[in-house]
């Protein structure tokens, strides 16, 4: 068998099992099996083997690395988002977390899927050590961006599930107290996937992944600005995906600001919510949404070119659901008056207690 | 002025001036040409403002930052330590036995009386990472003032030079000629490259150079790029440069450099700090981190766990021994 068949096939089998995985994970809503969930985490990990195998295949016939074109960053994508999500499980279990990282995962690579596959030789604006740099760099970047998000979205579902619950309880107690019973003494807790983890664990693991993102992030900015300058002389030019990117960039800063203000958990969870819809229309809607970055694509010679051509539906599609999501979430909330705030998991020293 | 004051070095203002760039930034993004935006007062004006605002930020808490950091209390009281994160009461262990078992950590002792105070303080430079970074952003903006500036009324800035193959061009003060110019392609005919090859002649200075898509000539504060290229009609090939200053790019990169090392400083750097207080019958411990603490309570715990099952085993010797 050549390179390109193992590709094509490499790609295939992650494609499907990402699918399945994603169903497996869905069901585990109305089927409260715990065998679902690792049944969706093997898959993913034998889904994310045969798309190493794809992408070393491709990055050996093609003789550079697999994230110039469209498909390939796509792909590449994909497979790092599942990569970020199975070192997250080594250490502890956040199995669960599969729930949304499947359903990514598939949609990025099917979206991949849509896209000429043929590579082509590099442009001369593309030949340059930059390229080796710049884009593993902010990809990763928006991996870590994935997982924070995944985490706040977690913990805005379970922060509204437990307000919920102590309402619930809340008004029990009261009815209890009127029939002149003794209250059960409970503390409302989560069910299904959302009972796996804490809202301290969830938070902290979003403030982690924001802190691995924004350096990368940082890093991919500033050697984008390098490229830019020593290819066509002008470090920095407000094209569309430039400042999509710096846009990303002040979310998550104001999320860093957030965490040492000691603002609430739940908003500092939406902040980061909103840094990866920002990430994501950096990535993809940027190039599809506006059809006068054509001009720019033809102009620059190619650079951000993975954002150019091919179908733009499926896109629009992805950042629509995203954004439904959130605001679904923003629109369901209910908060009890009393409600207690998680603690965050920062302590900020200048508010430390003095002598 | 006071109030003005007062309201630029607030975070949230801050934070709040960072959300209409935002805000603006996606309407610039939003429709064809909508980047003018980047160029307009309004835009402007509110980068000033946030420049402003994030040096106020820095330079009014930098001082009491330098001061709690350089000398911070080391005398404290009971009550102190007992409202720290991590505090406990350490039985049968001395403080000079905690002391020696710490690694890596800046010490300071003091004794009054019968009570002796330690502080064992590390990753100060963490606490700074947050003034550094604002520091960089605020060279970088320094950058691009000067390109701006400078870079603008340099008379080269933006001009396209048009030499013929074995042609030469006069480029403030200096002379730049066109030797050699080439295409190389790949086996299925698609370009791999364009090379212009050089020479810079500027008084007795001879300077040969290839210049191709990635790769500009940088010479005197001026850099010429590839811009594109031709064939006369009498065969001759000819190649067009762009012009650009390199006005405030140092200080653009370094500035970069600083806000990068500062944002790391600040998330990977916590810093770390445990007070001791040994009086006559009791020795208390107290630590607190402005990180997450997780981690390093549980360093604190082995030392602690590891010191009293060492000095239990020693008081379980001696009283055997007294038998």
């Amino acid at each position: 068998m050549d390179a390109v068949a193992l590709e094509h096939l490499g790609f295939e089998i992650a494609l499907g099992t990402y699918l399945i995985s994603s169903v497996l994970f869905i069901l585990y809503f109305s089927i409260k099996k715990r065998r679902l969930v690792e049944m969706g985490f093997t898959l993913a990990l034998f889904g994310f083997a045969f798309q190493t195998l794809a992408l070393a295949s491709r990055w050996l016939y093609a003789g550079y690395p697999p994230w110039v074109s469209t498909y390939e960053v796509m792909s590449f994508f994909a497979w790092a988002v599942m990569g970020a999500y199975v070192i997250l499980n080594v250490k502890s279990d956040y199995k669960s977390a599969g729930v949304l990282i499947a359903p990514l995962a598939f949609v990025l690579l099917g979206f991949a899927s849509m896209q000429p596959t043929n590579p082509a030789p590099l442009i001369p604006a593309l030949q340059s050590v930059w390229i080796f740099i710049h884009v593993p760099i902010i990809i990763l970047a928006y991996c870590a961006f994935v997982i924070a998000f995944v985490a706040s979205v977690l913990y805005l579902f379970k922060d509204k599930q437990l307000s919920e619950a102590r309402m619930t309880e809340g008004l029990n107690r009261q009815r209890d107290v009127a029939s002149k019973d003794t209250p059960p003494s409970r503390t409302p807790e989560s069910t299904g996937i959302l009972a796996n983890f804490s809202l301290e664990q969830l938070d902290e693991l979003a403030y982690k992944s924001v802190a691995v993102g924004f350096p990368l992030l940082t890093i991919g900015i500033i050697t984008g600005a390098i490229w830019a300058e020593s290819a066509w002389g002008s470090y920095w030019s407000w094209d569309p995906i430039e400042t999509w990117a710096l846009i990303t960039w002040f979310v998550f800063l104001i999320y860093l600001h957030a965490k040492t203000q000691n603002w609430s958990a739940s908003l500092a969870a939406y902040i980061a919510a909103f840094g990866f819809i920002s990430a994501i229309c950096t990535f993809l809607g940027v190039g599809y949404v506006l059809p006068f970055l054509q001009t720019y694509i033809s102009v620059s010679t190619g650079l951000h070119g993975y954002a150019g051509g091919g179908a733009i539906s499926g896109t629009v599609l992805f950042c629509g659901i995203l954004v439904a999501v959130l605001l679904l979430l923003l629109a369901t909330r209910k908060r009890p008056p009393n409600a207690t705030r998680a603690p965050p998991a920062q302590t900020d020293a200048e508010s430390g207690p003095t002598p | 002025m006071n109030f003005a004051i007062k309201v630029l070095t607030s975070i949230r203002f801050a934070l709040a001036t960072i959300g209409v760039i935002i805000l603006v930034s996606v309407v610039g993004t939003l429709y064809p040409g909508g980047d003018i935006v980047f160029g307009s007062p309004l835009f402007l004006a509110l980068v000033g403002i946030l420049a402003i605002s994030t040096a106020l930020c820095s330079l009014t808490r930098i001082v009491p930052l330098w001061r709690d950091v350089r000398r911070p209390p080391v005398e404290v009281s009971d009550h102190f330590i007992q409202t720290l994160p991590y505090a406990v009461h350490l039985s049968g262990v001395t403080l000079t036995q905690v002391r020696d078992s710490l690694k890596g950590y800046m010490i300071r002792e003091t004794r009054t009386g019968k009570t002796t105070f330690l502080l064992a303080q590390k990753g100060r430079i963490g606490r700074f990472g947050p003034h550094i970074a604002h520091f960089g952003v605020l060279i970088l903006l320094l950058g691009v003032a000067i390109g701006a500036a400078y870079g603008n009324a340099n008379p080269y800035n933006n001009k396209i030079a048009v030499i013929q193959e074995g042609g030469s061009q006069q480029v403030d003060g200096f002379t730049l000629r066109l030797d050699d110019f080439n295409v190389s392609y790949y086996n299925n005919g698609a370009v791999r490259d364009y090379t212009a090859t050089v020479t810079v002649l500027d008084g007795n200075l001879i300077q040969t150079q290839n210049v191709t898509v990635n790769g500009p000539l940088t010479y005197k504060g001026l850099t010429f790029y590839l811009y594109g290229y031709g064939v006369t009609q009498s065969g001759n090939a000819w190649v067009a440069f762009q012009i650009k200053s390199t006005s405030g790019l140092p200080f653009v990169w370094v500035g970069a450099a600083v806000a990068l090392v500062g944002i790391m400083l600040s998330l990977y750097v916590p810093h770390k700090r445990i007070w001791i207080k040994e009086a006559d019958q009791s020795t208390q411990l107290g630590a607190i981190s402005n990180k997450s603490s997780a981690r390093f309570f549980r360093e604190i715990e082995g030392v602690r766990t590891k010191l009293e099952s060492h000095a239990h085993s020693v008081d379980h010797t001696t009283r055997s021994e007294e038998i």
